[in-house]
This record gives C-alpha cells, structure tokens and sequence, in this order.
C-alpha cells in the first residue's frame, strides 16, 4: 500500500498520436496512476503540428517539445540540448521521480541522464530484446550500461527480458522488476457469436517487417491451404514485407483464401479479431507479445512462435506454441485446429480479465515507485565513480560526459535561477460525475 | 485612484485603475533596467573600436578597418537601446475594446487596438520552446486562427498575468470559468 502520492515525470519518444506498445502502455499505466492519486506528466517530442501543451483523459498533461525527431521517431541526440527543458519541466511541475520508457528512446536516456545530474529519482523499464552481436546494439548497449549504471530501479516486462535487460547493461540483478504489460479486456471483447460456418478463420494482425517473422508467414501461409482446405486467411498490417506475401497469394492463387487489409488503424483492430477463431503470431523475437493478449481476450486461440518472452505470457491452455521453423508452426495450427472445438470465447475472456488488469501493473509499479523513493540520496562523487566500472575507456568517457553535465547544470541554474521558474498551480479535472460523488461522500462524511 | 503594483527581479506590474471617475483600466508592465546588461554592452563596444582602431595604427591594416569596428558597435549599440522595451500596457476600455501598447526606449510605441465585440475569450496559455516553458496570456479572436499575444516582447510571471486576465475577462463579459479550480494561485 502506498502511503506517498507521487508526482511523476514519464519521458519517452514514443507516445501518442503514435500507436504501440510502448505508447499504449504508458498511457494505461499514466491513467490508471492517475486514478491511484498520483499526478502524472507525459514528456515527449513534438509530432507534426502537435506541439506545446495538451491535456489527455483524466488530466493527463503532456508535454510535446519542439524537438525534431530524426530518425524513426527519435529526437536528435545532442547529449546536453534538452537539459533546458527538462529542467525547466522538472521544476514547474514540482516532479519526485522520472520514469523512462524504452532503450531506443533517446530522449528517455537524456531526461534521465539529466535528472540524475539534478539528484532526483530514475525510473527505466524496458520493453525490447536486443541482440549483443551487431554494431548498432553494441552501440545501444554501451549506451544502456551508461544509463543503467545509476538508475535508481528498472523495470522489465517479462523474465526473458529482464535477464536480457541484466546480461546487456550489466545492472544488479535485485534492481530489477518484473512487471507484465496488461490488457484493456474492457474494449477487447469476444463478438456476440463466433464466426458460422465450416470454415476456420485464421488472423495475423502485424507489422509486415522481417523482426516480426513475415518470411516464416510466407512459407506457412500455402503449406496451411493446401493441407486444410477449410481455412482461410486475414492479414491486417502493412510494412515492406507486404510485397512478398502478395507475391505468395499470387503464386499459389490464393487470393480468396488469403485477405490482406492493409494497415489496420488500432481502434479497428478488435473488429479483425472477432472474425477470426485462431490468432497466428510468427516473430522472431518479442519481451512480451501484447497482440497474443488481445487476441486471447477476444477468444481467440494463439498460435505463436517460441521466442523471447512468449511463453511467459498465456497459460498452455490458450496458446500453441512452435519453433520458428515453418514445418513446425504448420503442425501447431493442425494441432490448434483440432483444439478449436474445445474453446469457449466467454470464458477466455473472463479468464484474461482475472489474469492481466492495467490497475493491477499500476499498483505494481507503484511498489517500485516507493523503493526507488527509498534509495540513499548519494553526492555527486559517488556517484560519478560509479560509471568508473563501465569499461576501461568506457567508463572514463561515461564519468567525462556526467561531469561537463554537471557543470552545464550550474550554468544553467545561474542563467536562470529556480526562482524564476514558476510553479504550476494545481488544476483539479472537474467532472459533473466526480463532483456528484464528492458532494455526496461529504455528505455522509459530515453527516457521521 | 487605485493602484496596485508587484515588483520582482524583472518585471513591475502597475495596476492604475482611475476608478469611480473613470473605467478605464490600465495595466504596466515595465522592464527594471539592468545596469549590467547596459554595462556589458557598452564595453563589448567600446572594445570593438579600441581593436579596431589598434588594428589600424599598430599593425597597419586599411582604415577601412575602423569603419567595420563603427559598424558593429553601432549595431550592438541599436541592438541594446532600440529594440530594448521600456513597457508593455494593455488598456481596457470597457464596452469599447482593448488597446495594447509597447514602449520602446527609442521613444517609438507600438500600438494595437481589438474592439470589445472581436474578443472571444482571453486564455493563459503555457507555451513551450525548446529551451524553456512559460505562461502567456493570449486573446482567441473571433473569426481568426490564430491567438493574438497580450505582451509581444516581454514574459511576465503569472502573478502578474492573473489579474490583467480577471480585468479582461470581466472586461468582455466571459465568466471566468469556475472549473478547473485553481488550488492554490
């Protein structure tokens, strides 16, 4: 139970008006925070025209810097340009920790390097699994072992991922938690009814891109037709890949049993999902796989590969799972199809409803909130000398670059002073509901 | 006569509000002069010059060299006392309209009126740069897109801002709106 109501500071590049799992998570978890008490502020860049201030659902304020992104949605990293701004943020707000989303941000790496430098608490969750021996994720691990060196908790949305998260950044193991992504099972509901009909209804709704296993998709695709003559496929997704599965569709002539939707925007995704009874997921890699929940909260029966943290998610009764290999994955869709007959959309989803609840991750993640409240406040040698153990020219580097961020700081504190920075006042989001029930638990609170 | 004002490092606000005899309300911004700005500025110049002017005798480059330094340290000069605003009011005529005025040190005003019946509402806005966040209080103007900015130069703080937004909110008949109640101001 929380005792402390937080004021927290979420950064990530990724953020609505994107659609994800990063940008989805934060916001479920940012609201029902909200709900819990704690005042939550959501920093991002800039989208388009999108800039400036904006207030979501429930208060939910979010700050769109005018930073360019400049390369797949990442703003440019200039090491100390955003120390302004985040400052400035920071103290308007009045913020106790900041909470960072996802390794390939690299506004989440500055904001936090920054907040570090001013001696507040650091938050990180992670929510990718990356490989350890290609030139970019070397590069992005070194980048991760500098921030995790002195985050003050970290988050991880499954084991896989966490003891990926440990091996890449080299952070002690005890800072980390493990707290799974959830669902919305309210806007995710099973149809009325399930589809009629002898035949069965396949569906892969994802981005048509190499990681997420798209090849493996066209090699499964014909075998399954030609093996099942009763099942038919709908794709939904779009990405560079497409063009090999319409070349697939044409080569085997399968343009009446395979549909391909294009991009599904994710406010139609729920309506794909109920014309289907089995959801085939083929990625290579994942930490956690929110597409398998939803389908799973539809009542649709997984086929997905075994990778990353896949498992970890369903129980066996609810997912097939399969090696990344094509004859294999076939076998379990013969096996889930004979499965089929067994499952109850209704009952899954109630099931999922019990086993994953964004309320649930909220007060989890609470809990990590309180301990890194908890960690000693140490001074700026200490914690300089920590980066020290990064490498040999590493650390180095690492103790060079807090330290020119140090001595920004206080420039930057002389430029302009904390005292011109002006607070925010507290806006209470009135809602003639809200103000019912307030008026009445007054009621009875003056009434007893 | 009422008069209220509030002071801090950069800014005073005068509230002259010549009430009963008159309704006309007017509100002062005035910039607090900074001796070291001036200051700096004024060396920079003159550093420019003696330069320039070395430049010349000892080292025997073209005169044309002490017609440069002149030019920047003109430049600086206009950049310090021209450009530089001295105040920034806003006089609220009600029933008529709005008259914002800046005051140049150079002597020159820069005016601008918006009648009453072209005010839609008057907002106080956070703006966001890429180095800084500050409040700003704008007109949403009927029939325009754009929000038209009280105070084009300068950023005063919100305490001062407030009540310049309560005089023209009550000043175009928009009610101050109850909710989101401000907790503490």
């Amino acid at each position: 139970m929380a005792y402390q109501k937080h004021r927290i500071l979420m950064v990530s590049d990724f953020f609505y008006p994107n659609f994800g799992g990063v940008e989805s998570h934060i916001y479920y978890l940012s609201q029902c925070l909200l709900k819990l008490g704690h005042k939550v502020v959501v920093m991002t860049h800039a989208y388009g025209n999108r800039s400036g201030v904006r207030y979501m659902t429930g208060g939910l304020k979010v700050y769109y810097v005018p930073w360019r992104p400049f390369l797949m949605q990442n703003t440019l990293p200039t090491f100390y340009g955003t120390l302004p701004i985040i400052r400035t943020i920071l103290i308007r707000e009045k913020i106790s920790l900041v909470h960072g989303h996802q390794a390939f941000s690299t506004l989440c790496h500055e904001a936090l390097m920054h907040a570090r430098t001013m001696g507040y608490k650091v938050v990180f969750t992670d929510h990718s699994l990356y490989g350890f021996a290609d030139v970019g994720s070397i590069h992005m691990n070194k980048v991760l072992q500098f921030t995790l060196a002195d985050v003050s908790q970290a988050i991880c949305v499954s084991h896989t991922s966490k003891e990926n998260t440990v091996l890449r950044s080299g952070v002690p193991p005890e800072k980390v938690f493990v707290i799974p992504n959830a669902v919305d099972t309210a806007m995710f509901k099973p149809g009325p009814e399930r589809p009629r009909g002898n035949e069965i209804v396949i569906v892969v709704i994802s981005r048509l891109v190499y990681r997420k296993g798209a090849d493996l998709l066209v090699e499964v695709i014909p075998e399954v037709c030609h093996l099942f003559p009763n099942v038919r496929f709908i794709v939904g997704g779009d990405g560079p890949k497409r063009v090999r599965l319409e070349e697939m569709r044409e080569k085997h002539s399968l343009q009446d049993r395979v549909e391909m939707l294009g991009a599904v925007p994710h406010a139609r995704v729920r309506s794909v999902l109920i014309s289907g009874h089995i959801f085939l997921n083929s990625s290579l890699t994942e930490a956690f796989c929110i597409a398998i929940l939803e389908a799973a909260s539809c009542g649709l029966l997984t086929v997905s590969t075994r990778v990353g943290g896949v498992p970890e998610v369903l129980p066996d009764d609810m997912i097939v799972l399969a090696e990344p290999d094509p004859g294999d994955m076939v076998q379990a869709i013969k096996k889930a199809i004979s499965l089929l007959p067994k499952i109850d959309p209704q009952i899954m989803h109630e099931r999922m409803k019990k086993l994953y609840n964004w309320h649930d991750v909220a007060k989890r993640t609470e809990i990590v909130y309180d301990r890194a409240l908890k960690c000693p406040n140490q001074n700026f040698l200490e914690r300089v000398s920590r980066y020290l153990s990064c490498g040999a020219w590493a650390g180095k580097l690492f103790c060079l670059v807090m330290i020119i961020d140090f001595l920004l700081w206080r420039l930057v504190q002389l430029l302009q002073p904390t005292e011109d920075i002006e607070e925010v006042p507290e806006f209470t989001v009135s809602n003639h509901q809200d103000r019912e029930m307030f008026l009445n638990s007054s009621e009875v609170q003056s009434s007893r | 006569m009422v008069e209220f004002s509030i002071t801090n490092q950069r800014y005073t606000y005068i509230d002259d509000h010549k009430w009963p005899s008159e309704e006309i309300d007017i509100h002062h911004i005035i910039v607090r002069k900074s001796n070291a700005k001036g200051f700096i500025v004024c060396v920079s110049a003159f550093v420019v010059l003696a330069n320039g002017l070395c430049l010349f005798l000892v080292k025997d480059i073209s005169i044309s060299i002490i017609f440069w330094s002149f030019l920047l340290s003109a430049i600086l000069v206009k950049l310090m006392f021209w450009k530089s605003v001295v105040k920034e009011s806003v006089v609220v005529m009600p029933a008529f309209g709005v008259q914002l005025e800046t005051h140049y040190r150079s002597g020159r005003i820069a005016r601008r009126f918006v009648p009453i019946g072209k005010i839609l509402k008057p907002v106080l806005l956070e703006c966001v740069t890429p180095i800084t966040c500050y409040w700003s209080l704008s007109l949403i103007l009927r029939g325009e897109a754009d929000l038209m900015l009280v105070f084009k130069e300068l950023h005063p703080p919100m305490k001062m801002l407030v009540p310049i937004w309560k005089a023209l909110c009550i000043a175009c008949g928009s009610e101050e709106s109850s909710d989101p109640s401000i907790k503490n101001g």
